[in-house]
């Protein structure tokens, strides 16, 4: 059974990477845009409620997810 | 010392009497106003069974589909070579209708008829679920809540539009709604009795493996599965997970095998289309102006399940359909991909109302006659009134008859709308009379057609009669009609066309050389090089118009 603690830290794992994945695509140089794109810039804000989602679960605990 | 909640010995006067009569009026007009859109959805599904040619651009292709099953034979074939004819979807629903055209042969009622039936049970599902039923753990069973959700779901116009067509995309929604129903069911009895009931899950996978095997997209609702599962027990999901895995990817292989790798060009490639942002945007702004109220209930019940209880697997289902439903944005989707999610919101507003009223009947409100006053007339009051409203959101409605016409009048709503004809290969048309009104705004779905359209269509398959070959034609349905073959499928040409994954040469050599009588154009789908060969070597004779669409009648030069 997954708490809802380990599913806040899901969260904030799955956000921390697709927004790292972002990032990456400039890495790559696979981008279409200079700077931030905007499917970047929708993607990161898609991570950003993803973590804050993932926090606030963290602090209820082993409470069944 | 007793709780002050429901007490039904209670007497009232006259005038709370009259007031305590509120959720009954409320819920009954509820009832009332969904049964209508019932009744609607009923003429709307036997006009489509009556009409024999294309409504929905697609469905002839489909009927093609059934019929190459019936033969034995896949539908899964070589684009380049004459009749230039594949399928990109799964088998399924095809192999479903085969013994009805097995017995009358290929009629567009077949598949019209097994789809308008899944939508049937899909909505008897939604109501199973409402009402608790087979769960051990439930908020009591309201059957006027269970048949008012069930009712939702078909009353949405998406489900309205698409339901009684020859389209696979409800079947699917069928069996993913069953699948997640008959989940949340075993487990609930799982945990009651702490013990594994494995063939039941077992039946989930099935019917899973069902939904995907009648459409790609259900692959949502079986990620949303796996995720319920791993929360509830991660080393078992993994474990169902595999097996799952290994049956689905064997079968693809088999089907890939037989039909030499045509399945996976046929169904994987040629589904890769553009993404439209504007599409999906103007998609998601309707289906939530229409359906507000089962949305937000069903949104705001999931996040008290995240942080309050614990998710269901109808939350999980509603957010994984939600966000699967920005497919509907790429080129050649549409609302149809919001139909999982309109079933999921209607199964957890259901269960959110249900809960709400039995909190309200089971809370301690202080004095009895709060109780009575709060908990039976108050809040189911209101439920009412809010099925009402969400009832006034969806409106949909055929003025084609005198009756229709006048409760169109009664209810205040416009007997129809103006709407210019559809035409890629004409001057334009003037706008004209459409005796049917929808809160879409204008669309040419849900418009029951009628015997001018029935005989616009005999009309066309009565010019291409006239030559000796099959037509080339956009639309299946008139090759059909005449016993002869249905040459190419023009979408699918277009999506292989633009992912370089069809050759052409030996279709435009056909046209060049005007090896088809006739060519018949509704909304040239073709890619651009059949169109311009097309253009250079046949010219438009006839116009003819059918479901508000301008088919082009072509001749050789």
């Amino acid at each position: 059974m997954v708490t809802k603690r380990q599913l806040g830290f899901i969260f904030i794992f799955l956000g921390v990477g697709a927004a790292l994945g972002m990032f990456s695509i400039d890495f790559l140089g696979a981008g279409q845009f200079q700077g931030i794109g905007p499917a970047q810039r929708q993607g990161l804000i898609v991570s950003a409620i993803a973590i804050l989602l993932g926090l606030t679960l963290l602090p209820l605990g082993d409470r069944p997810a | 010392m007793t709780t002050p909640s429901y007490n039904p010995d209670i007497k009232l006067n006259t005038w709370q009497g009259a007031i305590a009569l509120l959720p009954k009026i409320t819920i009954g007009l509820a009832l009332l106003a969904f049964i209508g859109y019932f009744i609607i959805y009923v003429i709307y599904a036997v006009e489509l069974f009556k009409f024999p040619f294309d409504y929905d651009q697609g469905e002839g292709f489909e009927l093609m589909d059934t019929v190459f099953f019936s033969r034995g034979e896949w539908p899964y074939r070589d684009n380049d070579a004459y009749p230039f004819y594949s399928s990109n979807y799964p088998p399924l629903f095809h192999v479903v209708i085969v013994p009805l055209v097995w017995l009358f042969g290929p009629h567009y009622w077949t598949g019209r008829l097994v789809s308008f039936i899944g939508t049937l049970i899909t909505a008897a599902a939604i109501g199973y679920a409402v009402s608790g039923r087979g769960l051990k753990v439930h908020h009591g069973h309201r059957a006027w809540l269970a048949v008012l959700c069930g009712l939702t779901f078909l009353a949405s116009n998406y489900v309205y539009h698409v339901g009684p067509l020859f389209r696979q995309h409800m079947f699917m929604v069928m069996f993913e709604t069953l699948a997640v129903i008959l989940l949340a069911v075993t487990i609930d009895r799982e945990e009651a009795d702490g013990r594994r009931y494995n063939k039941s899950l077992l039946g989930v996978m099935i019917l899973l493996l069902a939904a995907g095997y009648t459409k790609q997209l259900a692959y949502a609702t079986v990620v949303a599965v796996f995720i319920f599962l791993f929360l509830r027990n991660p080393k078992r999901a993994i474990l169902w997970a595999i097996p799952f895995a290994a049956v689905t990817g064997l079968i693809f292989l088999g089907i890939n095998v037989a039909t030499n790798g045509e399945w996976m060009l046929n169904t994987v490639t040629a589904n890769l289309n553009p993404f439209v942002p504007g599409q999906a945007e103007g998609l998601f702004r309707q289906w939530f102006n229409l359906h507000t109220l089962i949305i937000v209930v069903a949104a705001i019940y999931s996040i008290y399940q995240l942080y309050a209880t614990r998710l269901s697997i109808y939350a999980i289902w509603f957010v994984v359909a939600t966000v699967n439903s920005v497919t509907a944005g790429k080129w050649g989707a549409g609302e149809s991909y919001f139909a999982t999610a309109i079933a999921a919101a209607c199964i957890l507003t259901g269960l959110a109302f249900n809960h709400l009223l039995h909190l309200a009947k089971i809370r301690n409100w202080q004095s009895p006659r709060r109780a009575v006053w709060l908990g039976t007339v108050l809040v189911p009051g209101f439920v009412g009134l809010l099925f009402l409203w969400q009832a006034s959101r969806l409106i949909h409605m055929p003025t084609h008859t005198p009756t229709l016409a006048a409760i169109a009048n009664v209810l205040g709503l416009p007997t129809g709308v103006m709407i210019a004809p559809q035409t890629s290969c004409s001057a334009a048309r003037p706008p004209e009379a459409i005796p049917y009104f929808d809160a879409v705004g204008a669309t040419l779905l849900g418009r029951p057609p009628n015997a001018a359209d029935k005989s616009a269509g005999q009309q066309i398959a009565a010019l291409i009669a006239q030559g000796d070959t099959a037509a080339f034609s956009e639309d299946a349905g008139f090759n059909l009609y005449l016993g002869r073959d249905v040459i190419t499928n023009p979408t699918q040409l277009l999506n292989l066309y633009n992912n370089n994954a069809v050759d052409l040469t030996q279709m435009l050599t056909m046209l060049d050389e005007q090896a088809f009588d006739t060519v018949v154009l509704r909304a040239q789908f073709y890619p651009g090089p059949v169109l311009d060969m097309i253009g250079q070597r046949y010219e438009t004779t006839d116009l003819v118009q059918m479901n508000g669409f301008v088919y082009c009648i072509m001749r050789p030069r």
